[in-house]
């Protein structure tokens, strides 16, 4: 036996006869472990305890899973019926069970912003924000609050932030991203920043896929943002490859009439098959319009000149129906009763007493000139009328848009 | 047939006898002790009990939420606002089934078990029965699920240490060992249920152990560690809240927080001084009415829960809520106060349950509603609410709970929000001084007393004053001795005084004692060095050292040197027994109100 195994090979002291050590028993300071048993059975309890634990957090959390999504279900059925109220309880339960599901705080401040709690949908987004500043969906969901809310400058702010967001792993960013930048073009439409609008709109058109979903999209903020050229180019486009696509040529005869060109106009809506209840409505504008342009093609001798006498006499009732009294206007001796510049309204009063005694086919027939004078009154009078008097009827609306044409968008 | 250990010892010589392996079996042969078996300090093992204890107390934590979070889908159902029969009938219902329960076959459940734990720790040596483990589990959860306003974390607390006693008795540790299992095992529970281990030591520091002992530290940390670790491995590891992004823009902003300090200080005093006299008054009440307690608290809080269903439960859900500003100002303060009246109802007539989420509950309501206050008062200031809400639930757990340590780091743990350290530190200090300016005795001690139970209190130990060696010690009248000097030189010394003993420096910082009999000794040379005389060393003692401490050294010795910190061989006085029992008498200690030994 060597020399260490003499010795206690815990705290070194010489062993006993009977191989224990004294000093160590005697002290009690050292734990002699004679029966396994109890280690082994802990050891066996512990591994045990973990099953057991599992099986039972296992079937706990299927529990919750299940009640989450019934309330989740529930919360978006009563998001479809508007009980926005109940859709908050819903989600907020469906929380309860599935704290860390995302897609559930989402659908709470959708319902939050919806039952008009929106400063509580704010505040819920912003936390998340500052948890997921790169989140893509938490930055889309707070522009369009910030946007309700009429914060223009934090709503393009999360705008430009969702544009260079995030997006959930299991999604394809890119019409995501391009969404967004056709809803931040489009809140710009409608502040009236159309510049900007155009900017963003020209960068999506750049990076858009060939036959992609979108286009119709962004064609139809191009018209409403005025560019009726590049809608068009976009909906042919879409024509070109497929002829049957009753959107597009319904699109294109949308901006073929915005863009002035309403004889491809009425080729788009004649090649419509079937006609639609909205291709009808711009159809009957079409040609209410055709029917007061004196200048169109076909518009020859007599009915050129009754189109122009009819657009002189729809520009002197909406002047009328302005409330300028021509008499007093005439002579200035009146108070104009219309909104605006007083002098604006006396000289539409002169100009038409001008042009009123030509109002004949006799005077008017081979008198060009003339024509495009009266014509040129009754556009200015429109586009006066329009900023000051009230609601134009459907052949004020008719001439305005001839206007827009023949004087062009800024006039 | 030969015993076990023999037969494995034998076992071990044959597989031994393999040349090849017998360099291998030699080392395993050397990790096992004389006898052919683990031989391990007890230390050693007690550590590594306090894993096991640890992941075992982790596995009931873990079922106890889950039993907590199925009693109530099962009792007051899944949603968030249940019909109001319901709401007033199950706590009601429930709260009388577990009286009887309680009352006949469980009566060591009742309450929180915080304080039964540090009476298992002081009196019952370590004991808590295997039946109010189960009963605590088994009842806590029903009262909590059914919607008494009542938290699970001290269940957990009483449910880890019960385990932890229950093993130890398993094991046959000593007594010393087993007393100390029941905070290893609190700790554990704890941590668990707030999946917040630092605290959860801290905790049991202040509030079980009381005492600022190293002997065990080792083993609550392992413990509360492993716990936390089973409890993340099961149910997650996301923070208890989802605190909102805090930034202390300006220092003057902690003025304001300031307040909710002063606020939460007043509201810990209101619920103490409530609890302080509802609670014996409703003991003294005839034996059946004890039955009947908990029900009529519960029909009571189901009656509030009609308008109010914040109130029942623990209530994280609606402290997440007001943490990100979904409440307005005024339900915040009618939240607070009703919580605070629901909790003096489950608490004070003996409902099994836990103090700390109602604590949390009131203290977010309550800073909830001071930021809101604040934000209408002074817009120019920013007021968080989510940041005031984390802090108020700190200033409420200082207050109320007495624990400042734990009250900081609780809410550091359980937000995982390192910012808000600033407030919470001015806010939970502001809280606590209030409520000792105005509550003497902390919330679980005076419980205990209540209970009959005079049990040690961290913050009373602290206001004891320590009697140190400096307190005791003397001068020497003259120098003393050296090792190395002759004899004759020393006897010289000696004939100058007429001390009996002599302080004999021996160099490197080793003192002895040698009395004027053996210095005087004719057998002695005068040419010999003072060293051959001597024939034992004394331990020397610094100055910052407490009483108790000299004591144990003294012995029979008739003095100890005092030596200075920095210089072991400079003597900076001498200190005997006479002396420590002089400063005894003169600080009054003699005979104290309650005679501890430590």
């Amino acid at each position: 036996m060597s020399e260490e195994t003499a010795n206690c090979t815990i705290c070194r002291q010489p062993l006993g006869a009977n191989g224990r050590c004294q000093h160590c028993d005697e002290d009690r300071h050292i734990w002699t472990i004679e029966d396994w048993r109890p280690l082994l059975t802990l050891a066996l309890i512990i591994v045990l305890g973990f099953s057991f634990t599992r099986l039972v957090v296992g079937v706990f959390n299927d529990k919750q899973s299940a009640l989450a999504k019934d309330f989740d279900a529930a919360g978006n059925r009563a998001m479809d019926e508007r009980r926005y109220a109940q859709a908050v309880e819903a989600f907020e339960s469906a929380l309860v069970y599935s704290h860390d599901n995302f897609q559930y705080r989402m659908k709470l401040t959708d319902a939050l912003a919806a039952s008009g709690a929106r400063s509580e949908a704010l505040a819920q987004l912003h936390d998340f924000r500052e948890q997921h500043p790169e989140d893509a969906q938490v930055n889309l969901k707070l522009a369009r609050l910030e946007a309700k809310q009429k914060h223009v400058d934090e709503a393009l702010h999360y705008y430009s932030d969702a544009i260079d967001g995030v997006w959930p792993d299991h999604s394809d960013p890119v019409p995501q991203k391009i969404g967004a930048r056709l809803e931040a073009a489009e809140y710009l439409i409608a502040l009236g920043r159309k510049d900007e609008a155009e900017g963003v709109l020209q960068a999506v058109a750049a990076v858009l896929p060939y036959a992609s979903l979108q286009e119709p999209r962004l064609a139809a903020l191009f018209l409403s943002n005025g560019d009726a050229e590049r809608a068009l180019g976009i909906y042919q486009a879409q024509l070109n490859l497929n002829k049957t696509d009753g959107a597009a040529r319904l699109g294109a005869a949308r901006a073929s009439f915005a863009a002035g060109n309403y004889a491809t106009a009425r080729r788009y809506l004649e090649e419509l098959k079937p006609e639609t209840e909205e291709s009808a409505a711009l159809r009957v504008e079409l040609e209410r319009m055709e029917a007061l342009d004196p200048f169109a093609k076909s518009a020859k001798g007599r009915v050129r000149t009754a189109r122009t006498m009819a657009a002189f006499h729809i520009a002197m009732a909406r002047l009328a129906g302005c409330g300028v009294p021509f008499a007093q206007a005439m002579t200035g001796t009146g108070k104009a009763a219309a909104a605006g510049d007083p002098a604006q309204w006396s000289g539409f009063a002169r100009w038409a007493e001008q042009l009123s005694p030509l109002m004949s086919e006799n005077k008017l027939r081979g008198k060009d000139d003339v024509i495009e004078s009266t014509m040129r009154f009754a556009f200015q009078a429109e586009m006066a009328a329009q900023k000051d008097c009230g609601k134009p009827t459907l052949d004020d609306e008719a001439l305005l848009l001839l206007a827009r044409e023949r004087l062009g968008a800024g006039q | 047939m030969k015993p076990h250990s023999e037969r494995s010892r034998d076992l071990l010589l044959k597989l031994m006898a393999t040349p090849v392996r017998r360099k291998y079996f030699e080392t395993l042969r050397r990790m096992l002790g004389p006898s052919g078996l683990i031989s391990i300090r007890e230390e050693q093992f007690f550590l590594v009990l306090a894993i096991a204890i640890g992941i075992l107390a982790g596995f009931a934590v873990v079922l106890f939420r889950v039993a907590i979070a199925s009693a109530r889908i099962w009792l007051l159902g899944s949603s968030l606002h249940p019909g109001w029969p319901r709401v007033v009938l199950v706590p009601a219902v429930t709260g009388l089934a577990i009286a009887v329960i309680a009352v006949r076959y469980f009566p060591r459940v009742r309450g929180s078990g915080v304080n039964q734990t540090k009476g298992a720790l002081y009196i019952y040596d370590g004991y808590i029965g295997t039946g109010t483990t189960v009963g605590k589990f088994v009842l806590s959860a029903l009262a909590i699920g059914s919607g008494q306003s009542l938290g699970p974390e001290d269940p957990a607390l009483q449910i880890g240490a019960g385990l932890a006693s229950a093993v130890g008795r398993w094991l046959k540790l000593s007594k010393e060992r087993l007393r100390l299992m029941a905070p290893v095992g609190a700790a554990a529970g704890v941590a668990a249920a707030f999946n917040a281990p630092i605290t959860a030591v801290l905790f049991v520091i202040e509030e079980v152990i009381g005492r600022w002992t190293a002997g065990v530290l080792g083993a609550v940390v392992l413990s509360a560690i492993s716990s936390v670790v089973v409890e993340r491995w099961f149910l997650g590891d996301e923070p208890l809240f989802r605190v909102p992004v805090y930034r202390l823009d300006h220092a003057g902003e902690l003025l304001a927080y300031a307040v909710l300090g002063v606020v939460g200080g007043t509201a810990s005093v209101v619920f103490v001084k409530i609890i302080k006299s509802l609670r014996p008054w409703l003991r003294r009440q005839p034996q059946w009415s004890q039955y009947l307690q908990p029900a009529v608290a519960g029909g009571l809080i189901g009656f509030i829960a009609i308008w109010y269903p914040q109130v029942m439960g623990a209530g994280y859900e609606w402290m997440n809520l007001a943490m990100h500003n979904r409440f307005p100002w005024e339900l915040l303060g009618i939240l607070a106060g009703l919580k605070l009246v629901s909790t003096v109802l489950s608490f004070a007539t003996g409902t099994p349950g836990g103090l700390f989420a109602p604590v949390l509950f009131m203290g977010a309501m309550l800073g909830g509603f001071v930021a809101t206050v604040e934000q209408q008062l002074f817009p120019a200031i920013a007021v968080p609410v989510g940041a005031y809400a984390l802090v108020g639930m700190g200033a409420l757990f200082a207050g109320i709970l007495r624990a400042p340590m734990s009250s900081v780091f609780m809410i550091l743990e359980v937000s995982g929000n390192y910012s808000i350290i600033l407030p919470v530190i001015i806010c939970n200090s502001i809280s606590y001084l209030i409520s000792r300016g105005f509550q003497e005795v902390p919330l679980f001690d005076l419980l205990s007393r209540q209970d009959g139970l005079d049990l040690p209190s961290l913050e009373e130990e602290g206001e004891e004053s320590i009697l140190r060696v400096e307190d005791a010690m003397h001068p020497t009248m003259g120098r003393a001795l050296l090792g190395d000097e002759v004899i004759a030189s020393a006897r010289g010394i000696a004939a100058s005084t007429q001390e009996a003993n002599f302080l004999v420096s021996l160099g490197e910082g080793r003192w002895s004692v040698l009395s004027r009999e053996a210095l005087l000794d004719p057998a002695h040379d005068d040419a010999e060095p003072v060293r051959a005389l001597i024939r034992g060393r004394v331990p020397r003692l610094y100055q910052d050292q407490s009483l108790d401490v000299a004591l144990r050294f003294m012995k029979d010795r008739p003095m100890l040197p005092v030596v200075h910190r920095g210089n072991l061989d400079l003597l900076m006085g001498v200190v005997s027994v006479e002396d420590i029992l002089r400063a005894y008498r003169r600080a009054g200690l003699a005979e104290p109100e309650t005679a501890e030994v430590s």
